[in-house]
Formats: C-alpha cells, structure tokens, sequence
C-alpha cells in the first residue's frame, strides 16, 4: 500500500461492549470498502484511547456500555474531536429517533438488531459526503443529549453551564425527575437550561437526585421546551448577543435558518397577494409531508374550517379541520381552565401513528398526520421553523 | 288549580349544551361546530325553483319557501331585503329564561368569535357584526346555505346578512355587506325597529 492510499484510508471505530457485536462489525462492515479500516473497542474508555492516538473518521458506538457510555463518549467527541462523525446504535425503540433518523446529514441512529448491509450503505453514504458530515458532533444541541439520556435510560445528572448561569437536569432509569437552575426547581429550570445558548456540558452517570420536581415525560418537556425557546428567541430584541453562539451547529443552523423576524414590519413592507399567500402555505405543508412518514399536513382555522392541506388520497381534509378543531379546542381549553396558559403545540399518540396539532398564530392551527415510524423530532423542528411564516400568510 | 305550562326539554339543554362546548372547545371550536352543523342541515334540504321573482317573495311571505319553513314568515321592505319578524330561537331562549334568570355564561366570547372576519362567514356572509348570540352561527348560515338551494328564473341566489337585534333590543349590524350590496344603514336600523332580523338577497348573473 503506498503513503498516498493510506492517507486516503477512512478509519472507523466501532465500540460495542458485546464481543459477537464487534466481531461481527469488525468483520463485515466493510466487506467490499477496500479504502475503509475497522478499529473496534470494547468501552468507551478504549475508545477515547484510541481516538487519542489515530485520526478517525467515524464512530460507531452502542448507548448502552458500562464506565464510559456511548452518550458520555458523544459528548467527550464533541469536545475533543469536533470533526468525527458519531453513529448511535441504540436497541430502545422511540418514536422520536429511528433507524434512519437524522438522514439530512447529521447525527445517525441505528437500531438494534439492524442488517448489516443497510448499515453498510449508511456507512457508505456518510464516508463518501465526507465534507457535510464534518464538524456534526460539534452541532449536536443539549435537546439531543437530554434525549440520548432518554434513551440509554439512564441515572444520571446533566450539568450544564453557560456563562455564570449553570443548572442541572436529573435523570432516574431515563426520565427526567429534577430539574434546578439559579433559583428555579422543577419544569421552569428544565426550560430554562435547555434554552441556553453553548456552553459546557458535563454527565455524571449514577448521581440519585435529592428530589422528584418533574413529573412530565421526556418527549412533552421536549416539545415544550424546543417551542419556548423559540418563543423566547423569536421574541428577543435582535440586537441580542447570544452567549457563547456555536461556529459549526451545521445541522441546527439548517432548520433555523431564519432569522427572528419583526412581523410587523414585514407586513407593512409588503403584503403579498392571496395567491401567493397560499403558495408559500403550501411549500410549508409540502416541507413536513416530505418527512418521511407524514402523510397530512393541513392548515385549518380555529373554527375547524380548512385554510390549505395536503392529504393523503383516502384521508378526507374538511373531515380532519372538522375533528382536529374539536381536539386543539380542547387541549387549548384545558391550558386555560387548569391555569397552564396557552397551548404551544400537542401531539397524540394513535395505533398507527402521532396526530399533532401547533397553533400558527392566534386564527389557525397545524395538523400534521404520521405513521408511526415518523422521525417526529424533524416535524417538530419544522413546526418551529415555519410557525412564523405561516402565521404571516395566514390571512383571514 | 293552574297547571304549569310544561316546557321543552330541548330548548334548556340545547342553550346549555352551546355553553358546555364553549367550555369545553373554546369559542373558535364551537362557532365552526354550530356553524358546520346548520350547513349539513342545509344540505339536507331539497333544492326548489321559482318562475320568477314574484313567485319567490310570495313563498317568502307566505312561508312555503325553503327559508321560511324553517325561519318563520318574512316581509319583502323593498329593494330585495328582507325583515323576520321574530327570531327562530326566540321559544328556546322564552323558554329558558322562564326556569333561570339568565342566560348561559360564555355568550358573548361566542358572539365576539362569530363576528370576528373568517373565511367560512366571508363565503356565506353572515356575522361581520350582525351576530349578536350564538343562535345567530346557526340561523345565518343555515339560511345562507339554503338560499344555494334555490334558483329564480334558473338563476342562483345569494343572501347577505344586514343585521340582528337580541331579546334585549341590541341591534348588530354588518357593516361590511351594507357596503357589498348598497344597502344604506338607516333602512337597515328602521327595519329591526319592527323585526329581529334583516337580510339582502341578489340574485346572480350565473
């Protein structure tokens, strides 16, 4: 082999506590990839030993391993080695990341037990786009590493700090219990933390929390808090400086592409026409049906009366308006009766798939219809990016 | 001995019931039930043709039309509008207040959501002001949606509401369809002086 091939040779670690796993992967992974070397490790604490020493390209690591778990690993690569790409292997099922979660470039996951020749293919894909992939695990948010600990169920504290503000976010077997930040406990310091802005995150496996102040399963406290900080962010002044902001949040950065905007100020700048109005409605609802597995996507008005769709053909979208008007009501109605303020978003969760609703400004709502393998963190994410502009369009 | 009058069970629960699903749903919600609720009335009714323009104000007037039927008897004041005499819900609301003193709660964020502009009360024109209970989400664009029902001389209509005025005398006017069909607001007001309820009909150029 000359100097040249192996400076062209892509290394990926592969780090599995289960030695049939690694051997397996070891083996096989890259059965036909001449220019591809495997490296295998048996905890995290190899692993980093290893990444210490050889320039990687990919990381391949299970969730679950005793000492050094693969989220502790994640976030040491996130530190220590920015330009490595991660892959989770992960045998916890969840509706938020599956098999072929985040294939718009960034963090991947694969399930447990998975076809090697798919994940071949996965591995493939990244190595051969190599310059996107570069620079993902610096893009991975706080909202990620609350869900990994999700799902590796784990006991632990997530200590974060930015600035001089530091809080912490307990977990007990993957639930979040605790939450406390400067003089706030519970919901409102869980909020508080996840909307920091950079900063340093530390995880310390196996630390009991004092107290149980959280009561809300993980993916709702997701939810809430992916839509108060962007209610928080699409609110402050735009002269704002942002502590601490990250160079490379590639994959973030990509769905929160636009800047907060002054509605008003757009509005009377220029009021488009009705029909361009629904045109730029209706390359939002084509945005969230493109999403694999979301199959509607409808704009209705508060009343339940359709204001744009698109539907799957047997779906009848003046029957979803009718019925999803029904549901938002009462969701929203709950909030104000039980003093819990207004509704950002809510999703339920049906045989075949999560039905979600968003308001979109104060005259109309979003119903998103999913099969039940959905990537519901992209539909999320995309409810947050295009809430604004839709409400902007919405004319009633 | 004077027995009581008996009353309607369906009127005391049909008012509570507008309560419970504002309560419930929320204003927003409840309006596009009641309102979708008199449309899939109105589509149960079968479609009629007049002759001619006479013919349609004499059923009118005489209550064998579609609207009347279900409205109660009309007068033609000239010019195409057209003045109720009583409203259609007047025995249930009668009806009510002869067991509670006062109306169900959650009225008038009802009525305020009604007359807020919305594409559903632009198509049929109703609300815009004129609403001024929630009786008026069912009555208005039930009877809207009848008059798609009904062809002049094998032409559409189309109703308009002018205005409403409630048990207690206030009147609520749309302005935005006495702009759209040129009627002027001092008939419109000398109008519910005598009736509960006004409305434009056009005929169509189809």
């Amino acid at each position: 082999m000359t100097a040249t091939s192996i400076e062209k040779m892509k290394r990926i670690l592969v780090v599995d506590d289960e030695e049939d796993m690694l051997w397996m992967l070891q083996r096989k992974l890259n059965k036909n990839m001449t220019d591809v070397e495997i490296l295998a490790a048996r905890s995290g604490e190899e692993a980093l030993e290893v990444l210490a020493t050889t320039k990687v390209d990919l990381v391949i690591t299970d969730i679950n391993m005793p000492g050094i778990n693969g989220l502790d690993l994640l976030i040491q690569i996130k530190a220590l080695y920015p330009h490595t790409g991660v892959m989770i292997m992960t045998a916890y099922p969840s509706s938020v990341y599956k098999d072929k979660a985040m294939t718009n470039g960034g963090l991947r996951f694969i399930e447990k037990p998975f076809d090697i020749h798919e994940l071949r293919e996965q591995v493939q894909e990244v190595l051969s786009r190599n310059e996107q992939f570069r620079g993902v695990v610096d893009g991975i948010e706080l909202l990620d590493i609350v869900q990994f600990n999700g799902l590796s169920k784990s006991t632990s504290v997530l200590r974060v700090k930015t600035g001089e503000i530091e809080g912490m976010i307990f977990f007990k077997d993957g639930a979040v219990i605790h939450a406390m930040c400067e003089h706030e406990t519970g919901e409102e310091a869980f909020y508080k933390i996840i909307a920091f802005q950079g900063g340093t995150i530390e995880n310390m496996r196996g630390v009991e929390s004092p107290m149980v102040s959280i009561r809300k399963n993980i993916d709702a406290l997701l939810i809430e808090g992916a839509a108060r900080t962007d209610k928080s962010n699409f609110a402050s002044d735009s002269g704002k400086q942002e502590i601490n902001p990250k160079p490379n949040a590639q994959r973030h950065n990509r769905i929160f592409e636009e800047s907060p905007v002054n509605i008003q100020a757009i509005a009377e700048k220029t009021i488009p026409s009705e029909e361009k109005k629904m045109n730029k409605i209706e390359e939002i609802l084509s945005e969230f049906t493109n999403i694999e597995g979301v199959h509607t996507a409808c704009l209705v008005g508060r009343d339940g009366f359709l204001l744009n769709h698109i539907a799957r053909q047997n779906v009848d979208p003046e029957m979803v308006g009718a019925i999803a008007s029904s549901g938002f009501g009462s969701a929203y109605s709950m909030g104000d009766q039980l003093g819990q303020g207004d509704l950002t978003m809510t999703m339920i969760e049906y045989e075949n798939g999560p039905v979600m609703f968003a308001p979109v400004g104060a005259e109309a709502f979003l119903v998103i219809i999913a099969d039940k393998e959905t990537n519901l963190g992209w539909v999320r994410l995309s409810i947050k990016k295009n809430s604004k502009t839709i409400a902007l369009n919405v004319s009633l | 001995m004077t027995k009581a009058k008996i009353l309607d069970i369906a009127h005391i629960s049909f008012l509570d019931m507008i309560k419970s699903i504002i309560t419930l749903s929320g204003p927003a919600s409840a309006k596009g039930l009641l309102i979708r609720n008199a449309l899939a009335t109105a589509e149960k009714i079968e479609e009629v043709e007049y002759s001619s323009l006479e013919k349609y104000i004499a059923a009118i007037e005489d209550a064998s039309n579609p609207i009347t039927r279900i409205e109660g008897i009309t007068t033609h004041c000239g010019g195409m509008v057209f003045g109720l005499e009583k409203c259609p819900f007047e025995g249930s609301i009668n009806s009510y207040k002869k067991v509670f003193k006062d109306m169900p709660e959650g009225y008038a964020s009802f009525t305020a959501e009604f007359n807020k502009s919305s594409p559903i009360t632009n198509k049929y024109r109703v609300g815009e002001g004129a609403g001024v209970s929630p009786f008026c989400s069912v009555h208005q664009p039930l009877r809207s949606a009848i008059a798609n029902k009904i062809k002049i001389g094998g032409k559409s209509i189309s109703i308009s509401q002018l205005g409403c005025k409630s048990a207690s005398g206030i009147k609520g006017i749309a302005q935005k369809w006495l702009n759209e069909s040129g009627i002027s607001l001092d008939k419109v007001d000398k109008i519910l002086e005598n009736n509960m309820c006004c409305y434009h009909m056009k005929i169509k150029d189809d």
